[in-house]
């Protein structure tokens, strides 16, 4: 049994007053019992003295001894009477052990003839000890009464208590230890405590379960809801072609995708917590990057910048970066990153690129690229020399050896000719065998240098594989320069053209000849106009 | 209460006989030669309820009484104590229980308990008023 049980507790509170209301009840009954005693004891004497006192009167009137101690004697015989006297004017009769006291009961005792008359007194003692004794006889015999009916009570309250409330209690504080909460799992109501406080108690816990059901239900759905919605963006997330990153102002990654995984992987680096801030350190780039995120955020905008990794290999990924302020619930900043492969996309933006500025057949820059470039230059002002080129004779190959061997002929012109230029000169064909060459900030000498060197590289022989033959070319070239010569760019073309026209005109009396200037024809043609 | 309504009807009762023969009080009376001339009713009492045995100037007294229920007797001690004479009776009973004896002296009736205190210096006795004769001392009159 437990040692703070109701039971035992009832138990020891119902024994507590029951020993006391005992101990309490026993001393008053005692006392009341003794007072009692003592009226009874003095009323029994009042009795006796009346009984006696005719006798005693009789005595007292006749001063006769005799008579006085019969009636002496015959009041000590009595249990309530320790001690007797009569007293008269002559005469003292009194038992052995009589003494004068102030407990001591007077009675006059009058003449049996003359009521007024007075003749003695007749002196009484009640026994005290018997009286003591007598009441004590009673009082413990009441205290044993008590005791057993304290006893009897206190076992009829314990069983009563235990049968009507405390059983019932625990039956429902088992029921409820065995309870599951949150299943439909009831309490089974005691029998005899259908509409009492217990069957109440019953009810009220039955009620209280039904909640807890009702709220355990509603929560599981909530948590299947969340659940399912957390697998969908997990999906959405984890699925996500894009690379997507959660990162902390100081760069501090929390959260990323596999797709992000992957692109640490093909870049060959190690997954680590921190990429410096906004990922810098996986872009070439890092300036535009916080230049592109400044401007953007200045504006409250999603930064957006494309942007090239830093790679290992020969091929180039090029992602678009997309940065995005959160805001979290709690204020604190948050940055999502995306970065969105567009390699593919760079590449052929690259290839329309060539194809627009390119020449097929080349590789050189076409005429729109050379007239773009120059165009460029002229707008900006720079100083620049324009070499135009045609080579001799080339129509004549064409037509003898085919098509197919001039195409081979002009890859071969312009592999020569690129090996002499410098890295800043511009190459191009401007259509069929004419090539446009621009010197940025070239001098008259360097310019002759230069054609010199074009020239002896073209000298070269082209062996024919198909017809078994070595074909050498020449060219004619004319040079004009930007802005000494012409400011406008469509006659600094049409000028470089007549003086490269000049020297193919020229070539017939003077094979060697293959540069003039513009310049020169010009004061040529004045010199001829005087 | 049972016995005081019983003393109460035989004291009418008395009173009613006493009424009667109220023309003829009863007197105690005792020899002419006799030293005492007037008891008080006390002495009177102690002497006939067996206090006393001697007059107050301490001479012998002889009670004289007269034999059995006399109608006389009845009412002297009806007269001097209040009492029937049965109850007086068990008075001397209980007295004699306790070995006390009576000094008196019983006649048959009233001439013979005259001539005994004539005869008598130290008796006492009691008559009717109308008896009373030249040889005697009256020393107390009743029913007054």
């Amino acid at each position: 049994m437990n040692k703070s049980g109701i039971v035992i507790r009832l138990a020891i509170v119902i024994v507590f007053t029951a020993v006391i209301v005992g101990l309490i009840t026993t001393q008053l009954f005692y006392r009341f019992t003794f007072i009692n005693e003592q009226a009874l004891g003095k009323q029994s004497i009042n009795q006796l003295a009346n009984t006696v006192s005719p006798t005693a009167s009789i005595a007292s009137y006749l001063d006769d001894e005799e008579l006085a101690k019969e009636v002496v004697n015959g009041l000590i015989s009595n249990d309530v009477i320790t001690s007797a006297a009569i007293k008269t004017d002559t005469l003292m009769v009194k038992s052995d052990n009589y003494q004068q006291s102030a407990d001591t009961l007077e009675f006059v005792l009058f003449s049996p003839f003359q009521k007024e008359r007075r003749v003695g007194v007749l002196f009484v003692k009640a026994n005290e000890v018997h009286l003591g004794v007598k009441a004590n006889n009673i009082s413990v015999t009441n205290a044993f009464v008590v005791a057993i009916e304290a006893l009897i009570i206190t076992i009829i309250s314990i069983l009563v208590t235990y049968s009507v409330i405390t059983r019932p209690i625990l039956s429902i504080g088992k029921a409820l230890h065995l309870t599951n909460p949150g299943t439909s799992d009831r309490i089974d109501k005691p029998a005899s405590h259908q509409n009492s406080e217990i069957g109440q108690l019953a009810d009220d816990v039955n009620v209280l379960l039904a909640k807890a059901e009702q709220q355990m239900l509603r929560e599981k759905s909530l948590r299947n809801e969340v659940q399912v919605l957390e697998s969908r963006f997990r999906m959405l997330f984890e699925n996500a072609t894009s690379a997507i990153v959660l990162i902390e102002p100081q760069g501090d990654i929390l959260l990323y995708n596999e797709t992000f995984e992957k692109l640490t992987e093909q870049l060959n680096l190690p997954l680590k917590k921190n990429y410096g801030n906004y990922l810098q350190d996986l872009f070439i780039m890092k300036k535009e990057l916080h230049e592109q995120i400044q401007i953007a955020f200045a504006n409250n905008e999603s930064a957006t910048a494309e942007l090239e990794l830093i790679s290992f290999y020969e091929e180039k990924i090029w992602m678009q970066v997309v940065v995005t302020l959160l805001v979290t619930d709690d204020f604190q900043e948050n940055y999502q990153i995306t970065l969105h492969d567009i390699s593919k996309r760079k590449q052929q933006i690259t290839l329309l690129d060539q194809k627009a500025n390119y020449d097929g057949l080349t590789k050189l820059f076409n005429r729109q690229a050379a007239e773009q470039h120059l165009k460029q230059l002229t707008t900006t002002r720079k100083p620049f020399a324009l070499i135009m080129m045609d080579l001799n004779d080339f129509k004549p190959i064409n037509d003898i050896f085919g098509h197919d061997a001039g195409d081979e002929i002009l890859i071969h012109v312009s592999s020569q000719l690129l090996k002499s230029l410098r890295k800043a000169d511009v190459l191009s064909r401007w259509g069929g065998d004419e090539f446009v060459i621009i010197l940025p900030e070239a001098s008259r000498e360097e310019v002759i240098n230069v054609c010199a060197k074009l020239s002896s590289k073209l000298s070269k022989p082209l062996h024919l594989s198909q017809h078994n033959k070595s074909v050498f070319v020449t060219a004619s070239m004319g040079v004009s320069f930007y802005p000494d010569d012409q400011v406008e760019l469509l006659e600094l073309i049409r000028s470089a053209d007549k003086a490269m026209y000049q020297v193919k005109k020229e070539k017939s009396s003077n094979s060697e000849k293959y540069l003039a200037f513009t310049s020169d024809i010009t004061s040529l043609a004045n010199e001829s106009k005087q | 209460m049972g016995s005081f309504k019983q003393i109460a009807t035989l004291l009418i009762l008395a009173l009613l006989v006493i009424s009667v023969k109220a023309e003829e009080p009863l007197v105690v009376v005792v020899n002419k030669h006799n030293p005492v001339e007037k008891l008080s009713r006390t002495e009177l009492i102690d002497l006939f309820m067996g206090k006393y045995v001697a007059f107050p100037n301490d001479l012998k007294a002889i009670p004289v009484e007269l034999n059995g229920e006399h109608q006389i007797k009845v009412d002297f001690y009806q007269n001097l104590v209040g009492m029937p004479l049965s109850r007086v009776n068990a008075y001397w009973s209980r007295l004699r229980f306790t070995g006390r004896k009576r000094e008196a002296v019983f006649k048959p009736n009233e001439t013979d308990l005259i001539a005994f205190i004539i005869a008598n210096e130290q008796a006492i006795g009691y008559v009717p008023q109308s008896l009373i004769t030249e040889d005697l001392k009256v020393v107390y009159i009743l029913n007054e």
